[in-house]
């Protein structure tokens, strides 16, 4: 776990997910509801790139009467490996989505060879 | 003789044995779906609904879900949050390596007491999450009588 959450008791739940890859690109989609711009931090330490949301607590003061929405903090974490551009990394927040999108380097991006006939 | 039931795959999935297993004990201990509506989806945002002195507050997680894709209406005392999911992969003809998320069509609905008042009713849609607040109507609220004593 992350050390900043170590202290805290609230518990952590990961975002759904999704990745997909298109045009030397990777795109990663979590849904976070609830967690702002503001209460969002993206980071890459060594080789991981570490995504964390906070939520506001309490977020509705009263008498539950149904409850299905979980209390938590979001946490997510992926390995990076080589082909990753580190330098390059998007992140937009809208509707309670965060939109990551990683540039894979040059040099890994695969080399199409033109088969010329004679 | 006896007879077997057939079945059309040799091959042992676990998965399918565990969602057999666990269909079997559904039966046996009469548990229903939670979900068992014509219109409601298996998948469904979650909701919270919350009752404070003077009004109920629903909570709904909508993640991705545009305000236009949105309907919430009120009839006969019975809220309907509808919307549609659009489908998020951003760049088509891609290779997808993981798809947790879902999309579709989706409704909920929920019954409301009496108390509510329907022309007050206010939604405010903020980080993927909308929030209802349904005030009570102004006689049921309680009333702090001050009480003297001579």
């Amino acid at each position: 776990m992350a050390k900043e959450l170590e202290n805290k008791t609230r518990r952590v739940l990961a975002p759904v997910a999704d990745i997909c890859e298109a045009g030397g690109k990777v795109i990663l989609r979590l849904e976070m509801p609830g967690v702002s711009k503001d209460n969002l931090e993206v980071k890459i330490e060594n080789d991981e790139l570490i995504i964390e949301g906070k939520r506001e607590v309490p977020e509705t003061k009263g008498k539950y009467l149904l409850q299905e929405r979980r209390n938590a903090d979001f946490v997510r974490r992926y390995t990076l490996d080589d082909t990753i551009d580190r330098e390059k990394v998007e992140a937009v927040m809208k509707n309670g989505v965060l939109h990551l999108t990683l540039h894979m380097k040059e040099t890994s991006k695969p080399k199409k060879i033109e088969v010329k006939t004679k | 003789m006896d007879l077997i039931k057939w079945r059309p795959s040799e091959v042992f999935d676990p998965m399918t044995e565990l969602d057999r297993m666990r269909e079997e004990f559904d039966r046996f201990f009469g548990l229903e779906p939670m979900i068992s509506g014509l219109f409601d989806r298996v998948k469904s945002p979650a909701i919270d609904v919350v009752e404070q002195d003077d009004a109920f507050v629903v909570t709904c997680d909508l993640p991705g879900v545009d305000m236009k894709d949105l309907e919430v209406n009120i009839a006969n005392n019975v809220l309907t949050i509808k919307g549609e999911k659009k489908d998020s992969r951003e760049v088509k003809d891609s290779k997808v390596y993981r798809q947790e998320s879902w999309f579709g069509s989706f409704q909920r609905t929920l019954s409301l007491p009496d108390i509510v008042d329907p022309d007050k009713i206010e939604a405010v849609m903020k980080d993927g999450v909308l929030k209802i607040t349904l005030p009570k109507k102004e006689e049921v609220k309680p009333k702090q009588i001050a009480v003297k004593v001579s």
